[in-house]
């Protein structure tokens, strides 16, 4: 027994010596291989032994993450445990990298130094759940510190604690990781801030399935870009125009019939005269996005807007035809004379048939220089507004240094041509009642060869006109002026009415309310909008073609230039005028040198100018039309 | 009538044309240029360039001229608190060597307090004083990292606007406001019934306040009370924050008049 005892010690010195040894073969191991390998999530919670970290942290979604994936940097755990070792802060981005990167900007990051779990509190027990309510909880978070009356009485805020899935919570429109701020002491506001959001308003407002599935209008978001507001602010250099939040507020954003909300009828002249000043309180019946075709709630817009497109078709139409025909008689009758080797009177005039005849004085021209600067200078920056989302239009506000600037250049060009055509009214005046002669024989200067008025005598040339471009007469002796010209010029008065008027109720729109009311302004836009088409289009395609693309001109007529013309063109093509002047006998004082080279050079740069601007813009409007 | 008698107009015509074109040109030239603002005293250098001189030159002074509660939460690596109202108490903190480079640097986009702690500096004869442009923000948005020392727990620290809080102060008599700018700004003006207790040494001086009330904090522009509200939370108090700051205040009482 003893013998097997002592055995049984000896064995059992064996036994632990053999376990001594392992255990100083483990310890050298784990020194040795220990700071490569990261303690398993056990040993951690050995010390971190809350339920949070036992339990909860098990059927967390990062549950597969062992403690370390984390909290790096703890490479040896009994330094840890002594409180010499720390673990790194954690660096969440290293796996969701996506949005780490859009937090750099984030403003709760940026001015409060906010870190993921500043938020994410709970992020060791955080659990995937599907049925979660994501926009309640992203409220419910928000709110939090957020928790001003303003954000959770607005609409959007009280659609989604009901369920609404499509309301905007606070990320809709803030951002959720790249939250981005546009405080009131920061530069950035307005202009940045007023884009910003009316681009996330206009995200949801435009879709229609979406608005459909809430009863709302998917129009609205077009409507609004069909305004002046709309437009400027969509011309994407922003003076200071109302963009969706500026008329409906930041958050409380509630149906006008709410006494809460900001377009509730007591609350507009508060809410316009945020921005408009000094008006009339008829102001305020101004619509911010109506619909034209509405005909039983804005009856008279729906009227205008089909006169204006009437009388936009119909004009274009007419005159379209007219110059087709026009064109095709005059090229098949060149094609003629060139076959035949028929050369015109014109071309190979002698002696007095190369005198120079004034047509225009040079007061004309250069009121027709003025008209043409002005009219440009309109036309370069109106349509960039009336067709503010094509880029041409965006490229040449930026040429003109924003829309502000767009808007003063404007506005200056509209005061010239307004001066002109005052001018103009005053000779038209002085020319049926001279000075002296007062009202005796005024209507038979009104009607007579020297007018510009529509007489007897253009309805027979025009229909002669008609006959000539199907072969079936010959083209009429016309005197001083067409009936196309006559057209013309007063096209240009009755525009000017239309444009004009509507332009100066619209140059100071508080102003224009002691007045008229708001809605009218609905009017003047659209009326001023359609009628700038019109006059753009007939001029850039039915005056360029009349005057200088038809083929015996082409490609341009300098004479509105230069002002004279030969005396054998004179003949050719107003007979009747040049009759005329030699049975007064003023032929003679009308006669002026041969206009110089320069003048000649000038007028030709001038006028190829404009007309290939005009083509340029022409190709720019329709692609818009048909294609914007 | 003879070539000699026949108007000169050709002449005449260019002259007005020329003069229509000098019109229109002027017209286009009217945009006027901005007149440009005069070059700081000190260089202001971006981001990348800060951290490469920090990394080469180990002796590189970095200020951090938030208060020491903000800094300490987070601050460059390697930078050191001084807020910008102890450099103007007194200008000693900086070191002697008159020579010595130094970067100053705070939070907002606009530098106010590191232009503070520079224009210091630059005055009491400093000749190496750079800012960093755009601040912290730039330093952030490059990617770079920040080193905390004594992190503040983020509280839910709730704002009042301006127009509330007016009425709270009618109305509720457990309210203490406390004005948390500089002892300058407080003296040129601010809500009445406000203490102030500057942010720059609220961490030295916070026991001064007392526990039963709910503090209102405010600020200039309403950036810069969360933290130290979560900060005055973390130390027991109940805290709220004016929204805006004393701007958003004087914008209402400006709406008013």
């Amino acid at each position: 027994m003893e013998e097997i005892k002592g055995m049984n010690i000896a064995t059992g010195r064996h036994w632990s010596l053999l376990f001594s040894g392992a255990l100083v073969l483990l310890t050298v191991f784990a020194v040795i291989c220990l700071p490569v390998a990261a303690p398993a999530a056990q040993d951690c919670r050995f010390c971190h032994d809350e339920p949070l970290y036992r339990v909860d942290f098990n059927h967390s979604i990062h549950a597969g993450n062992g403690c370390t994936s984390c909290h790096v940097g703890i490479t040896d755990i009994e330094k840890h445990r002594d409180g010499k070792e720390k673990p790194a802060p954690v660096n969440c981005g290293s796996c969701h990298e996506k949005i780490a990167k859009e937090y750099l900007n984030n403003f709760h990051y940026i001015q409060e130094d906010f870190r993921c779990s500043d938020c994410h509190r709970n992020i060791h027990a955080i659990r995937k759940d599907g049925n979660k309510n994501v926009k309640l909880a992203i409220i419910e978070k928000c709110t939090e510190c957020h928790g001003n009356a303003d954000y959770t009485t607005s609409g959007h805020g009280e659609a989604v604690l009901k369920g609404n899935q499509d309301a905007a919570a606070c990320s809709d429109c803030h951002g959720l990781h790249d939250t981005q701020v546009f405080h009131t002491s920061l530069e950035q506001y307005p202009a940045e801030a007023r884009d910003f959001y009316t681009q996330k308003c206009k995200r949801c407002h435009a879709d229609s399935a979406m608005m459909k599935r809430n009863n709302l209008s998917d129009k609205m978001v077009a409507y609004y870009e069909g305004t002046y507001h709309g437009k400027v602010q969509e011309l994407g250099y922003p003076a200071p125009v109302a963009g969706c939040g500026d008329c409906h507020t930041r958050h409380n954003i509630l149906p006008k019939e709410d006494p809460r909300s900001s377009i509730h009828p007591d609350n507009l002249e508060d809410n316009c005269g945020r921005c408009h000043t000094g008006f009339h309180a008829r102001f305020l019946s101004y619509q911010a996005h109506p619909d034209y075709t509405d005909r039983a709630k804005y009856p008279a817009l729906y009227v205008t807007f089909l006169f204006m497109g009437g009388l936009l078709i119909g004009t274009l139409a007419f005159f379209w035809v007219h110059t087709i025909l026009w064109w095709r008689k005059v090229y098949w009758e060149h094609d003629r004379m060139e076959r035949e080797g028929i050369v015109p009177p014109s071309a190979v005039a002698t002696g007095e048939g190369l005198e120079q005849i004034e047509r225009f004085s040079v007061k004309y021209r250069i009121m027709h220089v003025l008209l043409v600067l002005s009219f440009f200078t309109l036309v370069l920056t109106g349509f960039p507004l009336k067709y503010a989302g094509t880029e041409w239009a965006q490229a040449i506000t930026r040429l003109w240094g924003g829309s502000h600037m767009s808007g003063l250049f404007h506005r200056g060009a509209a005061f010239i041509l307004i001066v002109g055509m005052a001018y103009v009214s005053f000779e038209s005046f002085r020319f049926l009642f001279p000075r002296g002669e007062g009202r005796k024989g005024w209507l038979s200067r009104l009607l007579g060869p020297d007018s510009l008025f529509p007489n007897l005598k253009d309805l027979q040339d025009f229909k002669a006109m008609i006959r000539w471009f199907f072969n079936k007469g010959e083209p009429p002796k016309f005197d001083r002026w067409t009936y196309w010209e006559k057209f013309d010029f007063l096209a240009v008065f009755w525009g000017m009415f239309a444009i004009g008027g509507s332009g100066i109720l619209l140059w100071k729109p508080e102003w224009s309310s002691y007045l008229v009311p708001g809605w009218v302004m609905n009017i003047a836009a659209l009326v001023h909008s359609e009628e700038a088409l019109l006059a753009a289009l007939f001029i850039f395609t039915i005056h360029f073609f009349n005057t200088h693309f038809i083929p015996n001109k082409f490609p341009m007529d300098r004479l509105i230039f230069t002002g004279t013309y030969r005396l054998e063109e004179l003949k050719e093509q107003r007979p009747l005028e040049y009759e005329r002047l030699v049975a007064e006998g003023r032929l003679e004082s009308m006669k002026r040198e041969h206009p110089s080279i320069p003048l000649k050079l000038i007028s030709a740069t001038f006028g190829l100018g404009s007309l290939l601007l005009g083509m340029f813009l022409t190709v720019a409007i329709l692609w818009s039309i048909l294609f914007g | 009538m003879t070539r000699k008698d026949r108007k000169p107009g050709i002449t005449g015509s260019m002259r007005w044309i020329i003069f229509a074109a000098a019109l229109v040109l002027l017209f286009a030239l009217a945009a006027c240029a901005k007149p440009q603002e005069p070059a700081p005293p000190w260089k202001v250098i971006d981001a990348p360039t800060l951290r490469a001189m920090m990394a080469s030159d180990k002796g590189l002074l970095v200020f951090n001229t938030m208060s020491e509660i903000e800094c300490l939460d987070h601050r460059i690596p390697g930078s050191k608190c001084l807020a910008c109202e102890e450099i103007e108490n007194d200008v000693t903190v900086l070191p002697a060597d008159k020579d010595q480079v130094m970067v100053f640097y705070c939070e907002s986009e606009g530098c106010y307090r590191s232009c503070r702690g520079a224009g210091t500096a630059v005055k009491a004869g400093y000749k190496q004083v750079h800012v960093l442009d755009r601040g912290m923000p730039a330093w952030k948005q490059a990617g770079y990292a920040m080193e905390s020392i004594e992190r503040i727990p983020r509280g839910s620290i709730q704002s009042v606007r301006a127009t509330a809080l007016k009425q709270m102060i009618a109305e509720r008599k457990d309210i203490l406001l406390v004005d948390v700018r500089s002892e300058k700004s407080y003296k040129e003006g601010h809500i009445e019934g406000t203490v102030n207790l500057p942010l720059y040494r609220l961490s030295r001086s916070y026991a001064e306040i007392p526990l039963d009330r709910t503090l209102v904090l405010i600020d200039d522009r309403g950036f810069r009370t969360f933290l130290a509200g979560s900060y005055l939370e973390m130390k027991g108090y109940r805290v709220m924050r004016l929204f805006g700051g004393m701007e958003a205040w004087q914008e209402m009482q400006a709406k008013k008049q």
